[in-house]
């Protein structure tokens, strides 16, 4: 063991010395999810700018206005008064604003009476999102016109006389539908944008280690220093382990930099040391495994860098690190639990947002763990063909 | 003593006392019947060959001849396919560890690490030898001075010349004290003042009593300083000895070289058929004879050239050495 440590020693000193190890292990992935952060700032808290086209003078139409300004709507919509539907048609194309409402002449006379009204919504293609949500705002409106209509209904059928209906309809706007969807996120905290990909970038970086490794393997094979190692008294799998052991210090290295950093400056939240911890040691681990695959598969320098690369992006798409893995289809978010780097992800913005404690890590470090024992172990196995005299 | 040798010595410190008693040296290499395929071809067959502290036995072979796969195969490098070997008494089946820790490898080519300063190389190497602490820094700094390296101890390995990258090379091979020194073709590409210093070196660890296993292709580095030499030939190990024993097999022999122009080839064939000439071998322009009284011979020698349409520039005499040796065992010239 203590000459796995010399080895791994030295290859960290070689590695600190080639500058593109440092940019790749510690400024890229803060240079990257500092750049993510401020891309997709606006994307923390969802707003939207609406324009409204009021025709009607009726009472209906004011409530509608009204309620686009109201205290529930505040933080997601800013309302913008615009004289006629065609210049509102115009300004959402120009994307001077996400959407926009026309409530059209004589909405409140005819919903009143009974006749098909309608709320026009205005959107554009390049703004879906703020479509569907003012389509939802028109819908949940028109929704609650309609449950007004039907209790007002229901009362003069059971008998209310006629002399009330006034008062029945104004009591029936003061009520509101009883079940409303109320969220309830899971953790304590909304995610920022910084705390997804500081993470997502420090394990994306820190899986290139798995190229290192291998590069520096088959430099020192190339150079004459690996049968050096091979005829001192060290059994193969020493070397071996040396190499890998390099590459866990460096990874662990790199994402513990990172978090540092990116906690300290870039505001990102990571959660307890301890389960912070458990995860970049258990995702290290991951990539020792992996970094010990590619040793013993690739044959050439040239093997070693497809087949890095390879793994590298493979697992960075299907384990979440570009595209949150929320916003895919449900077999992918399965997939992505088949990688390490996914389960490393789902630890650390559990942890950010307080959905887990870092007691209830076990799930997500076992898993990283798991993968590591299994490759790690065909690793092994296939060393004794490739490293043995 | 034969009996406390066969059933109680143990150690190699025991071995060495008990063979000291009888007048009798363990040798510090023994390579018994080394056979190494590479498929249907024999890279090293069945070679076996010894070497003693204090000796250098020297490989002489051309390129291809097996040298290296040799090499490769006493320091635990290839695995053989049949034969034994023995470092310092201690047999490579049963303790491959321990018998690594007895032989210097010095390989063909620098296998250093340009990026790490000169000391950084040899701490590196020192420690994979189990060097530690001051044992470590005191032995840095003795191979320092035996390789002229210790004002550029702290200067990176790629800021070096070619010559000093070798005499590193060969320092590194040397910070655990090894009972065998390894040296494959050390001074490959080397300047001649770097390759003297070289050849000096290798000398004076001889002297100390260090074991050296060397191989190389030029025949007057094996003369200058091998005490015995191997002579080997696609893998085969054929002749052995002192430079004098070697040379005395072809005493009544003279090498003659020619250079030459035209149909060398048409030449060589007629050359064979020459009364008093035993080999003829032809690199490029030259041409080398093994010849009986090189002196009597050289005007039929000169007569044939011409009739061959060879031209001659240039004729030597060369006194039996072990290139000669060489060419009447093989019937080819050691630089082919």
């Amino acid at each position: 063991m203590r000459a796995a440590v010399v080895i791994a020693t030295k290859d960290l000193r070689q590695r600190l010395r080639d500058r593109s190890a440092l940019t790749i292990g510690l400024i890229a992935p803060l240079a990257v999810a500092a750049l993510m952060s401020f891309a997709f700032r606006n994307a923390d808290t969802f707003h939207m700018n609406v324009g409204v086209v009021v025709q009607d003078r009726g009472e209906l139409a004011s409530a509608f206005r009204a309620g686009l300004s109201g205290p529930e709507l505040r933080d997601l919509v800013s309302v913008h008064v615009v004289a006629d539907p065609r210049t509102a048609a115009k300004q959402v194309r120009d994307r001077t604003l996400d959407a926009a409402f026309v409530v059209p002449v004589d909405f409140t006379r005819r919903t009143l009476a009974g006749l098909p009204a309608e709320i026009q919504v205005l959107s554009s293609t390049n703004a879906r999102i703020a479509g569907q949500v003012a389509s939802a705002i028109a819908s949940s409106f028109a929704a609650q016109v309609n449950a007004d209509r039907l209790s007002v209904a229901t009362a003069m059928a059971a008998g209310s006389p006629s002399a009330r209906l006034d008062a029945l309809e104004s009591a029936a706007t003061q009520l509101r539908i009883p079940e409303q969807a109320v969220n309830h996120p899971t953790g304590a905290k909304q995610l920022k944008t910084i705390s997804y990909y500081a993470p997502a970038m420090a394990i994306f970086f820190a899986l290139f280690s798995v190229g290192f490794a291998g590069r520096s393997f088959f430099a020192e094979r190339r150079e004459g220093t690996l049968d050096r190692m091979a005829a001192a008294p060290l059994r193969p799998s020493t070397i071996l382990i040396g190499k890998v052991l390099s590459v866990f210090v460096y990874s662990l290295a790199s994402m513990l930099t990172v978090v540092g950093i990116s906690g300290l400056f870039f505001g990102a939240d990571w959660g307890g040391p301890t389960g912070v911890v458990a995860l970049c040691v258990a995702m290290s681990l991951a990539i020792v495994a992996l970094s010990a695959l590619v040793i013993v598969f690739a044959r050439t320098e040239q093997q070693v860098q497809a087949l890095g690369s390879i793994i590298v992006f493979t697992l960075a798409v299907l384990g979440g690190n570009f595209i949150t893995v929320s916003a895919e289809p449900a077999l992918m978010r399965h997939v992505a639990l088949l990688t390490p780097n996914g389960w490393a992800l789902r630890g650390f913005l559990d942890l950010a947002t307080g959905a887990r404690s870092a007691g209830n890590l076990v799930q997500p470090v076992v898993s990283m763990l798991i993968f590591a024992v299994i490759v790690g172990g065909i690793a092994i196995v296939r060393s004794r063909r490739v490293l043995s005299p | 003593m034969w009996e406390q040798c066969r059933s109680g010595l143990r150690t190699l410190s025991d071995v060495r006392a008990a063979c000291d008693d009888l007048g009798v040296t363990v040798p510090v290499l023994e390579c018994t019947a080394l056979t190494r395929r590479f498929g249907e071809r024999v890279a090293v067959d069945s070679v076996s060959l010894t070497v003693h502290a204090g000796e250098t036995y020297g490989l002489l072979g051309p390129n291809g001849a097996g040298k290296t796969t040799t090499i490769r195969l006493v320091c635990g490098l290839l695995r053989r396919d049949e034969g034994t070997i023995t470092v310092a008494g201690i047999p490579v089946d049963e303790n491959a560890l321990d018998a690594k820790a007895r032989i210097g490898f010095v390989p063909q080519d620098v296998a250093l690490y340009p990026d790490l300063t000169c000391r950084e190389n040899l701490e590196f190497i020192g420690r994979l030898y189990k060097l530690r602490g001051r044992k470590l820094g005191r032995r840095i700094d003795e191979v320092l001075a035996i390789i002229d390296l210790a004002d550029r101890r702290n200067d990176r390995v790629d800021s070096f010349s070619g010559g000093m990258k070798r005499r590193l090379n060969i320092g590194a091979g040397l910070l655990h004290h090894p009972a065998l020194l390894v040296l494959d073709e050390p001074t490959v590409g080397v300047d001649p003042q770097s390759r003297h210093a070289i050849l000096e070196s290798v000398q004076s660890l001889g002297r100390e009593g260090m074991a050296i296993l060397y191989t190389t292709h030029y025949m007057e580095e094996a003369e200058r300083v091998c005490d015995r030499v191997g002579i080997i030939d696609r893998g085969r190990l054929i002749a052995e000895g002192t430079r004098r024993e070697l040379v005395s097999r072809i005493e009544e022999h003279d090498r003659i070289e020619l250079t030459a122009s035209g149909d060398l080839v048409r030449f060589e064939r007629a050359a064979r058929e020459i009364d008093g000439v035993d080999g003829v071998s032809v690199q490029g322009a030259e041409v080398h004879l093994l010849a009986r009284d090189a002196r009597r011979v050289l005007p039929t020698v000169l007569e044939v050239a011409e009739h061959s349409g060879a031209r001659v520039r240039s004729v030597e005499v060369v006194e039996p050495d072990l290139e000669a040796v060489f060419l009447h065992l093989t019937g080819t010239a050691l630089r082919e």
